[in-house]
């Protein structure tokens, strides 16, 4: 379990991320070492979007982890400006996207994202972005995307 | 031919009222018993109570058996639906279902919610959580962001403007100066709503629905025993519901709303009518935005042209299909368990001429109640008739 002041447990957005806590915690592992990915079924071959422990396709529970690329372009963007949840309001106006990931023979993929490094005016749809995993500060993880190319 | 009946209605001022939650549900209850001259209270054996979120907005379970305490009811079947936003529609599905089944002879419905108790951050908070928490709302996520894409993927795609979904603003408040039950009560310019603050670019405040607190009931009977309450009912023809989970991405492509095209042909189909039947419709413009792509996913006219609908004045008096008559969420607010009941409601009273004449569709035969719930992904709608 993870103390955090700001806001109690059952307000706090985040999800605790441990062994104790969840079957996907290697999701978490993996964005700590610079990973982003996902489960694909061992069975029938889906990638399934979020990570899952049981299949909802065929119903196997044996699944591997498979890496998502790490740029994307933008589907879609906004910023939220107005009426942030409880633990966001400092972090006002912020940059919220759609992002596409092309997965090549399995078509493309969207994942709903923070973006981090750039105003919303600065960006449109088609743009790249690449993914970052982002320090919570509690010793928590979660990725974002930054509009900064890696070096 | 309709499984059941809505036969009376009762409303509170929408708003943001003085009053409790327990208070409001009180005051529909009185509007709708007064409404009806031949019901003894004794006589409601069912009680639905559509509520979102009492959990966070008032810190309140178990409301159902609350609601039945405060309007003295001793129901023999109780129960709560939440849906978020359509949480309201889905109690009177139920009660519909439990009258048609025999369960029930006579059924209550109650929608409600407390919206302005809590801090501004809270309030907010409570409705973040609609969303997936560990992967949508853990981004910062909520609903005007989330419309805000759709809106600029729809003007991406399709060219649709800023000012055609101002129209949408505009019609629906002035519409809701017609309904002195509705939390907005001014009319607003093109330029005003254009003009308004930033929420999520796109979308201005005056695109936004409003955080409000309200309560709306109904009462819901066999078509055989509507004639004891009134000579003119609304009877429920057929009901429709697609979804495709909760995330945010799972739409594919965010200005198609396939769960809501399947919805609708469910709706028609059990109601055996189509688009092309409705007189009038209830749309849930939570954004201004969401009311352009339904009048596309419902087949009012071709994808992409729902901008070119509201410009040219079809989803107002004297159009092919007015919508939101009452104001719609827009101009009447949201308080997100009565909003679905509250539809209802001016379905009951365009057929019973009740509403003002300005806004009476008057002769309308066939109406549809929307909404939907998350983000975009799971949909919701019941299909009325004046005839049996
Ligand atoms: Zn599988």
């Amino acid at each position: 379990m993870v103390e955090k002041d700001c806001v109690p447990f059952i307000l706090d957005f985040l999800p605790q991320e441990g062994p104790d806590d969840t079957r996907i915690h290697r999701f978490y592992d993996h964005l700590r070492e610079g990973r982003l990915t996902t489960t694909r079924c061992s069975s029938c071959g889906e990638i399934l979007w979020q990570p899952r422990v049981v299949c909802p396709h065929c119903n196997a529970d044996t699944m591997e982890w498979i890496d998502l690329p790490k740029e994307g372009t933008i589907y879609a963007h906004t910023a939220m400006v107005l009426g942030a949840p409880l633990g966001f309001e400092n972090d006002l106006p912020f940059v919220i996207a759609i992002v596409r990931l092309d997965m090549g023979d399995h078509g493309h993929m969207l994942l709903f994202t923070r973006v981090d490094d750039a105003k919303y005016e600065d960006l449109a749809i088609g743009d790249k972005l690449w993914f970052k995993t982002y320090d919570c500060g509690d010793g928590r993880v979660f990725f974002r995307f930054t509009a900064t190319a890696p070096d | 031919m309709a499984m059941a009946a809505v036969v009376a209605a009762g409303l509170t001022r929408w708003g943001v009222r003085k009053a409790t939650w327990k208070e409001l549900v009180q005051e529909a209850g009185k509007a709708l018993f007064d409404s009806v001259e031949n019901l003894d209270r004794k006589d409601v054996d069912a009680l639905f109570v559509g509520a979102a979120d009492p959990e966070r907005f008032v810190f309140q379970a178990h409301t159902a058996p609350m609601v039945a305490e405060q309007l003295g009811l001793s129901p023999r079947t109780i129960m709560r639906t939440e849906m978020a936003c359509a949480s309201g529609q889905m109690a009177i599905k139920a009660a519909a279902a439990h009258v048609a089944a025999g369960v029930s002879e006579v059924a209550l419905v109650m929608g409600v919610e407390k919206m302005n108790a809590a801090p501004m951050a809270e309030s907010q908070t409570s409705m973040a959580c609609v969303l997936d928490r560990e992967w949508d709302g853990v981004q910062g996520g909520s609903a005007p962001p989330f419309f805000a894409m759709v809106a600029q993927r729809h003007m991406h795609e399709y060219g649709t403007t800023r000012e055609q979904m101002a129209m949408v603003s505009q019609k629906n408040h002035h519409f809701s100066t017609t309904n002195p039950y509705a939390h907005f009560q001014k009319e607003f310019s093109i330029e005003r709503i254009l003009g308004s603050l930033v929420v999520a670019p796109p979308l201005t405040l005056l695109d936004c629905s409003g955080i409000t607190d309200g309560a709306a009931a109904v009462l819901v009977t066999s078509p055989e025993r509507a004639r004891d309450f009134t000579d003119q009912a609304a009877y429920i023809k057929g009901f429709g519901q697609g979804v495709q989970g909760n995330n945010v991405t799972n739409l594919g492509d965010i200005t198609k709303w396939p769960p809501l095209t399947m919805a609708a042909e469910e709706a028609y189909r059990t109601a055996r009518i189509g688009p092309e039947d409705l007189d009038f419709a209830e749309l849930h413009d939570c954004f201004t935005i969401s009311e352009i792509i339904e009048y596309e996913a419902i087949g009012l006219c071709p994808r992409g042209e729902g901008g070119k609908y509201i410009e040219e004045g079809q989803s107002d008096m004297g159009g092919k299909v007015p919508c939101n008559t009452r104001g719609g969420l827009l101009g009447t607010g949201h308080p997100l368990g009565a909003t679905g009941v509250g539809q209802a409601v001016e379905v009951l009273w365009q057929f019973q001429s009740k509403v003002p004449e300005e806004r009476n569709v008057t002769g309308a035969e066939v109406a549809l109640c929307h909404n939907l719930s998350g983000a975009a992904n799971a949909h919701h709608i019941t299909i009325y008739g004046r005839d049996a």
